[in-house]
């Protein structure tokens, strides 16, 4: 498999990231080295395997759906945010 | 440096003076660029901090410029777990950006030097925390490993480093990097002070999910270097290794038997999968994880013309190549046609993986296994994706399956002088005998810093 500018501007879009034209063609063959490696999954038979994976034998924990809130932490957050206002994140304009 | 067992043994007075020559110490070795910055939080017993844990007022940044300006609002349970048994921060240690390295060398803080020289890699991704106990600025410290980052930099810093099995330490207040491996543990001198520091962190947190619920036992003051344990080696195993392994995995295997462990031949599926299911699984969640860093609610935002535009710069400023890497990665694994091929495909090796290792634990109590191919490179060494990614080889089996392992210094090489460790892994939930193996694998070869 190999990775193409086609490719990597799918990605770029994907991943919210843009890579400057300087760098491109070594992000292009390192990603392309690294998928080239792990196409060898594709050597094992897995058609017996389940397609989902679990760390647990146990059912998933659950807990009352008690609404809590330590408004400590909303407090600080906001506080320490980018840019915010009467309790509200401040962001660039997004209706013209 | 006096061991966490003497420390919890000094006098409010005592520890006072101890933590102000501490402080000294640490300012004296500036150098080493372990710390980041050196806070203290309440009166017990200092324990450094690597820099994705949560402690109520510190900057908490994952080594990234992104998180510049954040400032943890709460404690992440392992913290409050270490204040209420008299343990308390003393400084939060350098890392790889969001844990993805095994150098350190990808930190927005500079690189961190190994105590034993300062021409090598201190490894990663918990470099800053295994370097400040290696050099004795640190009575023990947290790290997080999920792929190796406790295991590899303990073994390169001549120390001893631990990760429980998955959902034994609560992860909330984590700074998540890949959440079906992740999990924190203790660095430590020795072999008896990470139990005791495993068995303060351990134990079911209604916070965390995926915390187990099942009963959790003390493991400390249970400890027992005389139990004779069916230890596995696998076959193959050190091939492709150095001579340095070699010899200390030769070593470990004479002086387990010389205490009267039975040493026993086992097979594992070739580690070449382990690294694919590895980078392909740690990779997807990461780009999961790390897409709430788009400079709106914290941390580091550069102003773009619009919103999306914003998302882009803040992030393209924000990471570094390494996570700009394994997030492009990550997308691309996720993504429409590639996800059944990749990410469905690594999570049935996944289950494979895990089931090897169950097959060989109804045999056997623990595995002994090298930790990294080598001793620490020296900086720039690794400076090849694909090549740091390989030289995970042992580790992250250990990560995809759950297991806890423990690693510890065995020698020095004969090559370059640095420590060598090797790691024993045992069975899920199984701590008890891992870390009494380990007892006594540390207690025959009795490995000095010097020798």
């Amino acid at each position: 498999m190999q990775v193409d500018d086609v490719l990597l501007s799918r990605l770029e879009k994907l991943s919210h990231l843009h890579i400057d034209e300087k760098n491109r063609e070594e992000v292009i063959e390192q990603l392309s080295e690294i998928v080239a490696f792990v196409d060898n999954l594709s050597e094992l038979d897995t058609q017996d395997v389940s397609d989902t994976f679990s760390m647990s034998n146990l059912s998933t924990i659950t807990r009352e759906d008690t609404p809590t809130c330590v408004s400590k932490i909303n407090d600080d957050i906001l506080n320490h945010a980018p840019n915010s206002a009467d309790r509200f994140f401040i962001v660039p304009k997004i209706i013209e | 440096m006096i061991t966490l067992k003497e420390a919890l043994a000094l006098s409010k007075e005592e520890l006072e003076a101890f933590k102000d020559a501490l402080k000294t110490q640490i300012e004296a070795n500036k150098e080493l660029n372990g710390y980041i910055d050196v806070n203290s939080v309440g009166e017990g017993v200092p324990i450094a901090i690597k820099d994705n844990i949560q402690v109520d007022g510190w900057a908490v940044t994952a080594a990234s410029n992104i998180l510049q300006g954040y400032v943890s609002p709460y404690n992440a349970t392992v913290i409050d777990k270490m204040k209420a048994a008299g343990l308390s921060p003393l400084g939060r240690t350098n890392m790889d950006e969001f844990a993805m390295g095994s150098t350190t060398e990808s930190s927005f803080y500079g690189k961190t030097l190994n105590p034993h020289n300062a021409e090598y890699v201190p490894g990663g991704s918990s470099g800053g925390s295994a370097a400040v106990v290696g050099a004795g600025l640190a009575i023990a410290a947290l790290g997080s490993d999920t792929g190796g980052s406790i295991r590899q930099p303990a073994a390169y810093c001549g120390v001893v480093g631990m990760k429980p099995t998955y959902g034994r330490v609560s992860r909330y207040g984590l700074g998540a990097y890949a959440s079906s491996l992740d999990q924190i543990g203790p660095i430590t001198q020795n072999v008896e002070d990470a139990a005791i520091l495993y068995d303060i962190l351990s134990g079911h947190d209604e916070k965390d999910s995926t915390s187990s619920t099942l009963e959790c036992l003390s493991v400390a003051d249970k400890l027992d270097k005389s139990r004779k344990l069916k230890i596995a080696v696998i076959q193959g195993h050190t091939d492709e290794a150095s001579d340095a392994i070699k010899s200390a995995y030769t070593k470990a295997i004479d002086a387990l038997k010389s205490a009267g462990h039975e040493v026993v031949e086992r097979e594992l599926l070739d580690g070449k999968y382990d690294i694919s299911a590895y980078y392909v699984t740690a990779t997807a969640e990461a780009t999961t994880n790390l897409a709430r860093y788009d400079g709106i609610r914290y941390g580091n935002r550069v102003e773009g013309k619009n919103l999306s535009d914003t998302y882009i710069q803040t992030r393209s400023n924000g990471f570094g190549d390494e996570v700009k890497r394994r997030i492009l990665l990550g997308n691309f694994v996720l993504s429409s046609g590639y996800y059944d091929a990749y990410y469905v495909k690594a999570q049935k090796v996944r289950s494979l993986i895990k089931a090897e290792y169950e097959k060989i634990f109804e045999e056997v109590d623990l595995v002994l296994s090298p930790v990294a191919p080598d001793t620490a490179p020296k900086f720039g060494e690794m400076s090849d994706p694909m090549k740091m990614y390989l030289s995970d080889i042992y580790t992250i089996s250990v990560n995809l399956a759950g297991l806890p392992a423990i690693s510890l210094p065995i020698e020095n090489a004969a090559s370059n002088g640095m420590p060598v460790g090797l790691q024993l892994i045992a069975a899920p939930f199984n701590e008890q005998t891992l870390f009494d193996g380990a007892l006594s694998l540390e207690s025959t070869i009795n490995y000095t810093k010097g020798n």
